[in-house]
């Protein structure tokens, strides 16, 4: 719209007030899974899950409301015994061993984790905000157990669980082969898990251990020529193609940053004039 | 904005330095003390030239000691609430025991993040010929 050689004014006018800020070029993301193994992992769960008959149960119990303070004292000593024969039967997990095999739940999952308990982990990919589960990709990686996003994988598992939202689950390695439930599903899933990659990580591939050492070299081989194309300053380009050499790969990513507007709406700070 | 970054060198440090921790740390995962440095000098040195640094910067650095903070090795991340279903997630750093706490708040959406502080989208300063240049500057800028 604007010819050339317009007065300055509307230079002014238009200019946006801009910021720089330097962007991590470093976030873990997930892989995309495909639609057909998306199905097939939450069909065979589902299926799985229906067939072990797992789910939790809670028999809802009638409350009154805490108003009712004085008619308390004189029931309390009735009712604790009564809801205690309840609660065995039909509170709490229906299959008690299966339960132990799993790790359900974000922090549960994170736990198994750290402790290096898990064979393989699934994730909701439909979690709103991100930062709830994103800290897991990393720890996968650092574990070198398969983990993959699966969307609507929250829907699909609280109903047959009996729980409000799962949003993580794992399956637990077992010290003796002796009543695992679930080894058929994971030996079933594990392939259809696309391999996760951080950058900074030596290039761990999650899935089949026998091969890493030719997957590191082939790694390192291809960072290598990437870090020669990349390659900024020469000395930089020296320093990176010996740490590739001696151990794992570790090559520069370039600068990453961004523009950003400045928020209209941000309250400025009133100086304060001594 | 002057040719694309005053401190092109500066960021250039900043994201060697963010860079070099990662890498020190995922070949000794007990040498926290070396990537804490590097932390802190990329720290420093945004604070001496007034350098903006992104959430997704910030929120893996620790405000009392910067460290690097990485999940399973010098953090924990759990999911807390407070009873009237307030949920957070709480990352400790392992060193410090300093929390960062983070809102589960599934509407929010960070500023950087919203279509309306992209700079691409807004109406381009100046005339045709400084257009250009943005444009190529833009383009320069993420390779």
């Amino acid at each position: 719209m604007a010819t050339p050689g317009k007065p300055t004014k509307k230079e002014l006018k238009k200019h946006i007030p801009t910021k720089t800020s330097f962007v991590s070029p470093l976030t873990p993301t997930w892989r995309p899974l495909p639609q057909q193994d998306m199905h097939f992992i939450l069909k065979t769960l589902k299926d799985k899950l229906i067939s072990v008959g797992l789910e939790k149960k809670e028999v809802k119990v009638f409350r009154p409301w805490k108003k009712k303070k004085d008619q308390k004292p004189p029931a309390a000593p009735s009712e604790p015994a009564v809801p205690q024969v309840q609660d065995s039967p039909q509170n709490g997990w229906t299959v008690v061993a299966a339960r132990r095999q799993l790790a359900i739940g974000i922090n549960e999952v994170t736990k198994a984790l750290e402790r290096n308990e898990l064979k393989l982990v699934l994730v909701c990919k439909s979690v709103k905000p991100k930062h709830m589960t994103s800290h897991l990709i990393a720890l996968s990686v650092m574990r070198g157990v398969p983990a993959c996003q699966v969307p609507r994988l929250n829907q699909n598992l609280s109903e047959p669980l009996g729980l409000k939202s799962v949003l993580a689950l794992g399956f637990r390695r077992c010290a003796s082969t002796d009543e695992e439930v679930f080894t058929d599903t994971v030996d079933a899933i594990k392939p259809r898990v696309p391999s996760l990659d951080v950058a900074w990580l030596p290039g761990a591939a999650p899935t089949v251990t026998p091969e890493d050492p030719a997957h590191m070299e082939v790694e390192v081989e291809e960072e290598e020529e990437a870090g020669e194309k990349r390659g900024q300053k020469r000395k930089l380009e020296s320093e990176s193609k010996e740490i590739t050499e001696s151990s794992s790969s570790c090559s520069l990513q370039p600068l990453k940053v961004k523009k950003v507007v400045t928020n209209p709406a941000r309250k400025a700070k009133k100086k304060v004039k001594t | 904005m002057a040719h694309l970054l005053k401190d092109k060198e500066a960021y250039e440090r900043l994201n060697y330095l963010y860079q070099a921790a990662h890498c020190v740390l995922s070949q000794n995962p007990e040498n926290v003390e070396l990537a804490r440095f590097y932390c802190f000098t990329q720290r420093t040195v945004a604070r001496r030239l007034v350098l903006k640094q992104d959430p997704s910067v910030k929120r893996t650095l620790c405000k009392k000691c910067s460290s690097l903070l990485i999940p399973g090795v010098t953090a924990t991340t759990r999911q807390r609430r407070k009873n009237s279903k307030i949920r957070f997630t709480v990352m400790r750093c392992l060193s410090c025991g300093q929390s960062k706490t983070l809102l589960n708040n599934p509407d929010y959406c960070l500023w950087v993040d919203r279509p309306e502080a992209q700079l691409e989208q807004q109406k381009q300063p100046g005339d045709k010929p400084q257009i250009n240049t943005t444009q190529q500057l833009l383009s320069r800028c993420v390779v």
